[in-house]
């Protein structure tokens, strides 16, 4: 058939006009949108039966009771457990945050050995037995040539069974070496022994307290335990009970305040004396509780007077005296004392001098008082009998110096050891675990840090995550994360109860990790001898269980165990370390006029776990823009410098440069800037690494004279365009 | 169109915040996120592009240092009646893939219906609605945790609060196997109020006056559902989205940030609703 | 090469000029088009939209090419309803000037939607209380009915025309077109009105919010009566740059000037609503929901008083008076002036409609949000300024668009010879219509 143009056109139309009316267009086109509906690359969660699983959060030390759902062996959301006794049903951003740790990609999926330069990434896998041999290899070496005291360790934390295997490792091993991440605890320990004689802690019961005066606490920016301490701070509103916030800046918890009374940065210990000789001068005190105040009086009163006090704080006497009867003039007044989240270990004179006040109002071992907690020890082992190697080696002086000469009273005092490594120390230190905590990020003075552990010939992490001090590790033996494992979690922080809850494992190990107890009874076993008879266990679990003896059973069904009445650690309060001199910011007036200081933000971790990305995405784009931070500052002060909201500046400390952007806050005094705690990660993975300053890299330690901690609160620097 | 079973009053969950409790944690966002398969990218410091179906804003009183107050305010969907169920975004939405229940007083998003034409996000005063501009992406095994309740949405999609809809559901199909006919209180709350560690937000049905937020809130049907209560407001409430989420403060200057006001005008004593 | 299928009587550039000329535009079309395959596979992330600016850049181009569109239904509404016979001689580049925005405002909002796929939910599932339920069903009838008009003119060309099935087609359709011109007109009354609706309706949005008539916001009327005003300032533009393209002369004066009146005073009654409008709004409108004029035009970098200033004053009043103005009026440069300063009005209001009602705080505690687009936004928003050129382009030299052309131009004998070697009559071009 020939095709001229006419009928080719005619097929063309007619073809095109049946093709529209047949069903063929319409059908594709319901198709295409169903597709569109169900993209192979968009995930389906699968369906299946749901459980609740009960356990206890140990992402900080606040000890919350969690109800973990699962669809079939799938944990899909962490919840509160309601009728816990720390936080009844609520939980915290990152307690909600625990599962993209436990599924997250910045796990490390399985013992390695490091192939590369030291920070350089590259790893072996190798087996646990392969690990544990290495370990045990290089952990005899050193103990052969009688170093064992070379080794040292660090844990987040020294309370339960796990950091209890760690320090029993260290003492059979031979090393007295064990050290506890700092924190306001270090402090706490020290005052509860210098001003009530005994070991123990501080616990506030601020459920029943009255009036709150707190001396920068964060109550809702992550202090204490955090869930136990939002609800109080909704009970206080509740209750309409003054809450006074006594801090340089505007936190959460200022505004959370019924007041808040700025003062100048690191004068918090005047403004507690000043009180004091307030209530002294006008008689407003409940001296039960006290001892030894006579002629102490004529001191407070000539070195606190109002005016002069007023003068170091800046805030007016009016007002101090104005706290000090508001303070006396409640039922049961409560001072509260620890700088935000209590991450520093802090200055005695400032605790003291806090704690002072709630002595002073006979407010001491009492219904909404502050209590005096001995340490919970349901942990009774036998003693390590040790051999000679042992022996010798736990003589020999710490490397931080901690418990000898002047530092005599303090536990332990890792902010001094980076300058021990770096050669300030006894003798140079072999090898290092660490176990719970990231020195190379967390520490102050965090490029001393790391060139301290530059020098360590052998650190091992035990890290679950690739935090930055695993990135300068050698070993990594990944521990599992807390739903993955057994652990009694002792709840410490603050509360006026002893505590203990369980962690048990809400899902089964998802990588090749092993419970760091087991870990350390296995290499116990394999370097034999008196190292291995101080661990009579078959495996963690037995452990766990013997040592919580009668407890276990209630704890695997309830999850928390409570004491009922815990005999107080004294009821007299002694004057002491009140007359040391005030810890000051590093650097020079001249050359650095203004003052960093610190802020804590509930948004971030502040801690060894590194911030999920759902915390990230809380934390407000005037903290993080990109992978640029900021820092807050006093319009004022932003203008003399030239700087306008958002723009970039180069900030300067004594320790330190950084690139910054500013954000103005007309919530912090002139000639003050902070900065949040916890960002300018550079490992983990892109969620987390890059953003921001680490403010570690900027402020060093200040030890306090008295006790060696590190007392820095802020530290002197300058601000100018980028 | 679709047939809803009612027993006797319709329900109209609502919410009651306190903001003199609300502490500007985050944890609602989060346990939102958690609760919802809310994606999420490496960079979430721009805001506008970052999905939130609960967000914390910063009040500021505007005054300089010392006398500077700030408050947070989480939003979350304010599930807006409006006149009839007229949401602002149900009245806009071109393919019926948002609606207003009047068995619930939920304002749905239907996303596999929505087809991404963001007409509701600019017809939202509150910018509780979010689009997906990328594909959802979740690292490496992160996967594991997503719930099958809420399924996760594609790129190109409107999403927003549901006051977690499949929560009700669930509640709902309890209540029924149960034999009851109302779901109890507690049985349905929203995973934020369930997770809010200040005990900020009260969630329930604003007709039942046995439920907390009804005693919270008490609502005046006569004066377009307003609170009688002085501490609570409404965001924009003269706009008349007449909305279901109720904010608390005793404080007058965050009361005022909730609405807007001409210099003159006293807070709360606006002349009328619109609409 | 091509001189066969050039209309008779007129004369056409070479046909390298005319390549070249595609050539480069296409370039310019070919990046669009990559930007367009670029959102589609990537989605709307390649854009620098957000969810502040859930609509920006090119919804704008999208409003402001069907304003200014406008010029097709109302001139056609002018010469078959109203019978100004005269716009014979400009109808059918006014209906080619509409058929390509009208195809452009469709495939911008095939761009924009988030699920291209799903995009027929909107007629599926419609939501009758949606403005843009009723923008989708009146932009697509009405986007037939110009398809409807255009059509007859593509069969003039003179080889189509010589089939007898094209030929009736075509004078068939001529004869209807009244038909369809109020069909249109009844369609566009409606989506203008609807675009201008969506806006109005917003009641969240005290910036954009219009109280109304019966369902319809106030904004919904404004916009019918600006497309009709300013969409014939678009078209005599349009006319006046292909004149200088062309470098001949195309419409005879008196017909633009017909057409210039009657613009004029359209936008003159238009800005008179107008000013109303916003008094209302200022005074009343906005104060009734905490808000005043203070609140939408300062305190931030871009929208500040100038833009009510530029679109009221100079894209209204002041056009408004050239064009009523007989004197002003005939003066060419006044005229294409007041045509400029017409369509730089006409997008100043879709754009303050679309861009500054997103960018306005509502909440007292919201900030501005300032927004630029990003490149594949501006590449996608040029795509149909190169796909109409081009139309416009091949349209021009192949179909008998301007009828007076030849009249206006005739061509020397030689010149015609070389063109056209046949000895047949050269017949008057007869108007699309006739
Ligand atoms: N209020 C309300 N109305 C609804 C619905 C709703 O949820 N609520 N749902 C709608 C829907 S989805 C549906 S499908 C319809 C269902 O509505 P119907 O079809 O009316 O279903 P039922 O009322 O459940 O059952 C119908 C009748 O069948 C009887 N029957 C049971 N077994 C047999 C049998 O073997 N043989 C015979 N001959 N009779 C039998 C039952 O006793 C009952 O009387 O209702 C619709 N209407
Ligand atoms: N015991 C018993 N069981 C039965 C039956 C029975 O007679 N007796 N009948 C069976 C039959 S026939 C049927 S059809 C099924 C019905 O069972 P279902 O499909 O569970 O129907 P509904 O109870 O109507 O629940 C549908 C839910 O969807 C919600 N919904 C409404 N509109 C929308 C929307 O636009 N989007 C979303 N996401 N949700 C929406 C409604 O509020 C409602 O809660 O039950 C079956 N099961
Ligand atoms: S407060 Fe601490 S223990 Fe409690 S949920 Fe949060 S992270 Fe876990
Ligand atoms: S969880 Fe509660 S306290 Fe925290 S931001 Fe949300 S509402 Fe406020
Ligand atoms: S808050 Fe916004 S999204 Fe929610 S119902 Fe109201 S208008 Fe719709
Ligand atoms: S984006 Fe989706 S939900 Fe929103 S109006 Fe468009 S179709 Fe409706
Ligand atoms: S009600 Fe549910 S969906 Fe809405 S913000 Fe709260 S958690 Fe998210
Ligand atoms: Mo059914």
């Amino acid at each position: 058939m020939k095709v001229d143009r006419r009928s080719f056109l005619s097929f063309v139309i007619g073809g095109a006009a049946g093709t529209a009316l047949s069903p063929l267009p319409w059908k594709l086109m319901d198709d295409s949108s169903i597709w569109s509906q169900m993209w192979p690359w968009t995930p389906v969660p699968p369906d299946g039966e749901v459980v609740y699983e009960n356990s206890t959060c140990s992402l900080c030390p606040g000890g919350c009771g969690i109800s973990v759902r699962k669809v079939d062996n799938r944990a899909v959301k962490i919840e509160g457990r309601p009728g816990h006794p720390v936080n009844d049903g609520s939980i915290c951003i990152l307690g909600l945050s625990g599962l993209q740790m436990l599924y997250g990609p910045t796990r490390i999926k399985s013992p390695m050995k490091r192939i590369g330069e030291r920070g350089e990434g590259k790893w072996q896998k190798i087996s646990w037995d392969e690990a544990i041999a290495i370990l045990t290899e290089k952990l005899t070496d050193i103990r052969d040539k009688g170093e064992a005291h070379t080794v040292a360790a660090i844990a987040g934390s020294d309370s339960g069974t796990v950091p209890a295997l760690i320090r029993r490792f260290m003492t059979a091993y031979g090393s007295p070496n064990f050290m506890r991440s700092p924190s306001q605890r270090d402090v706490d320990e020290l005052a509860v022994k210098a001003l009530f004689g005994g070991d123990g802690r501080t616990g506030f019961d601020v459920e029943n307290a009255d009036y709150i005066l707190s001396f920068g606490s964060g109550f809702v920016d992550g202090w204490g335990s955090p869930v136990r301490m939002f609800k109080a701070a909704s009970l206080w509103k509740e209750k309409n009970i003054t809450v006074v916030q006594v801090e340089p800046r505007l936190s959460n918890s200022a505004a959370k305040a019924t007041r808040w009374v700025p003062l100048n940065p690191g004068t918090e210990a005047d403004l507690a004396l000043g009180i004091a000789a307030v209530l002294v001068d006008e008689n407003m005190l409940d001296t039960r509780a006290v001892s030894g105040l006579g002629s102490w009086k004529n001191d407070l009163l000539a070195a606190y007077a109002t005016e002069k006090v007023s003068q170091t704080t800046g805030v007016a006497a009016g007002v101090i005296v104005d706290l000090a009867k508001g303070f006396a003039g409640a039922n049961r007044p409560l001072a509260l004392c620890g700088r935000g989240k209590g991450l520093v270990s802090g200055s005695l004179r400032e605790t003291a001098a806090v704690y002072l006040l709630n002595a002073l109002s006979g407010n001491i071992n009492r219904e909404g008082g502050m209590w005096a907690m001995p340490e919970a020890d349901y942990i009774q082992w036998p003693d390590v009998a040790t051999d000679n190697l042992a022996s010798a080696g736990l003589v020999q002086p710490r490397l931080d110096g901690a418990g000898t000469g002047k530092y005599a009273d303090a536990r332990y005092l890792t902010n001094r050891l980076a300058d021990s490594v770096n050669g300030g120390g006894p003798y140079p230190m072999q090898a290092l675990l660490v176990a719970g905590a990231n020195p190379c990020h967390d520490l102050p003075d965090t490029q001393r840090v790391r060139a301290a552990f530059a020098r360590i010939p052998f650190i091992v992490s035990f890290s679950s995550f690739q935090d930055e001090t695993a990135a300068m590790a050698d070993l990594l033996m990944p521990d599992h994360v807390y739903l993955e494992r057994y652990e009694d979690v002792p709840i410490g922080a603050g509360l006026a109860q002893q505590m203990i809850g369980l962690s048990k494992p809400v899902v089964s190990p998802q990588f090749n990790t092993r419970h760091l107890g087991e870990v350390l009874i296995a290499t116990a076993m394999a370097m034999g001898g008196s190292i291995a008879n101080a661990f009579p266990w078959d495996d963690y679990e037995t452990c766990l269980e013997e040592t919580l003896a009668e407890k276990w059973d209630s704890l695997m069904e309830t999850g928390v165990w409570v004491q009922a009445d815990t005999e107080p650690v004294a009821d007299t309060f002694q004057l002491a370390g009140m007359d040391a001199p005030a810890v000051q910011a590093e650097g020079d007036v001249n050359s650095f006029p203004l003052l960093l200081v610190p802020y804590d933000a509930i948004q971030l971790t502040s801690g060894y776990v590194g911030e999920a990305p759902f915390m990230i995405k809380a934390v407000a784009d005037t903290v993080i823009k990109g992978t640029d931070g900021f820092i807050e500052v006093n319009p004022q002060t932003a203008r003399a410098a030239g700087l306008a909201e958002g723009e970039r500046a180069r900030l300067t400390t004594p320790r330190g440069e950084a690139q910054v952007c500013v954000h103005l806050f007309e919530g912090i005094q002139p000639g003050v800037l902070a900065m949040v705690r916890g960002l300018g990660h550079t490992a983990y993975d892109g969620h987390l690494a890059g953003k921001g300053v680490n403010i570690n890299e900027l402020i060093g330690p200040v030890e306090d004279p008295s006790t060696g901690f590190d007392a820095a609160w802020g530290i002197r620097a300058k601000l100018a365009k980028a | 169109m679709k047939h809803e079973q009612t027993h006797g009053t319709p329900m109209k969950y609502g919410m009651a915040i306190d903001l003199d409790k609300c502490t500007g944690c985050g944890a609602c966002m989060v346990a939102c996120m958690a609760e919802n398969n809310i994606p999420f990218k490496e960079d979430e410091s721009e805001k506008l592009v970052s999905i939130t179906w609960m967000r914390i804003f910063k009040l500021s009183n505007g005054k300089s240092f010392p006398d500077l107050d700030i408050c947070y305010l989480p939003r979350p969907c304010q599930h807006c009646e409006g006149h009839g169920g007229h949401s602002p975004c149900v009245s806009v939405c071109p393919a019926t893939a948002t609606d207003y229940s009047q068995e619930t007083g939920i304002v749905s998003q239907i996303v596999t219906r929505c087809f991404g034409c963001r007409y509701c996000m600019g017809a939202c005063p509150y910018h509780a609605r979010y689009f997906n501009w990328w594909d959802p992406v979740w690292p490496d095994g992160m996967e594991k945790y997503l719930s099958p309740n809420v399924s996760p949405r594609m790129r190109g999609v409107v999403e927003k609060c549901s006051f977690c809809y499949h929560r009700y559901q669930l509640a709902k199909n309890k209540a029924y196997l149960n034999g009851g006919r109302r779901v109890p209180e507690e049985a349905y709350q929203t995973a934020c109020t369930q997770a809010c560690p200040a005990g900020a937000i009260v969630f329930g049905d604003l007709n039942n006056p046995e439920h907390q937020v009804h005693q919270i809130v008490k609502p005046d049907p006569d004066n377009g559902n307003r609170s009688r209560n002085d501490r609570a407001f409404r965001l924009l409430e003269r706009t008349g989205t007449n909305t279901k989420v109720y904010y608390l403060s005793s404080r007058e200057w965050v009361r005022r940030a909730g609405d807007n006001y001409l210099a003159h005008e006293k807070t709360g004593q606006v002349a009328k609703l619109h609409h | 090469m091509d001189s066969a299928l050039i209309p008779k009587g007129v004369k056409r550039c070479p046909m390298w000029q005319f390549l070249l000329g595609l050539g480069i535009v296409g370039a310019v079309l070919a990046w669009g088009v990559y930007a367009m395959l670029l959102v589609w596979f990537k989605g709307l992330n390649q854009t620098n939209m957000n969810d502040y600016y859930g609509f920006a850049l090119w919804i704008w181009a999208d409003l402001a090419v069907i304003a200014l569109g406008g010029g097709a239904f109302f001139s056609g509404l002018l010469k078959y309803i109203v019978g100004k016979d005269e716009l014979k001689n400009i109808i059918n580049y006014a209906v080619l000037i509409g058929f390509i925005c009208y195809s452009s405002a469709l495939l911008i909002l095939a761009i924009d939607i988030g699920q291209p796929l799903r995009g027929w939910f909107i007629f599926w599932h419609a939501n009758v209380h949606s403005m843009l339920t009723e923008v989708a069903f009146c932009l697509s009838c009405y986007f037939a009915v110009l398809t409807i008009e255009y059509i007859p003119l593509i069969l003039e060309n003179r080889q189509l025309d010589k089939v007898p099935f094209f030929h009736n087609l075509s004078h068939n359709m001529h004869e209807t077109m009244a038909v369809f011109a109020a069909t249109g007109a009844f369609l566009s009354f409606f989506h203008q009105g609807s675009l201008g609706g969506v806006a109005g309706v917003l009641f969240g949005r005290p910036f954009a919010f219009r109280e109304g008539l019966l369902i319809w916001p106030w904004t919904f009327f404004l916009f019918t009566w600006s497309a009709a005003a300013y969409g014939p300032c678009f078209t005599l533009l349009i006319t006046w740059i292909t004149e200088k393209v062309a470098r001949k002369k195309l419409v005879k004066d008196n017909v633009i000037e017909l057409l210039a009146k009657i613009s004029g005073w359209m936008i003159f009654t238009y800005t008179i609503a107008k000013i109303c409008d916003t008094t209302r709004w200022a005074n009343i409108t906005a104060p009734g929901l905490g808000q005043n004029l203070a609140d939408f035009y300062t305190g931030n970098a871009f929208y500040g008083y100038w833009i009510l200033f530029a679109e009221i004053i100079l894209g209204g009043v002041v056009p408004a008076i050239i064009l009523i103005s007989a004197p002003l009026r005939k003066n060419p440069t006044w005229r294409v002036t007041a045509f400029f300063l017409g369509v730089m009005g006409v997008s100043l209001n879709r754009w303050v409609m679309v861009l500054q009602v997103m960018a306005v705080p509502i909440m007292p505690f919201d900030t501005w949000a300032l927004y630029y687009p990003s490149w594949q936004e501006v590449a996608t928003t040029i795509l149909p300024v190169a796909y109409g050129i081009i139309l416009i382009m091949i349209s021009y030299r192949y179909l008998p668009i301007f009828p007076q052309e030849a009249e206006l131009n005739p061509i020397q004998e030689e010149a015609a010879m070389a063109v056209e070697p046949h000895t047949e009559s050269v017949p008057d071009l007869k108007p699309a219509n006739a």
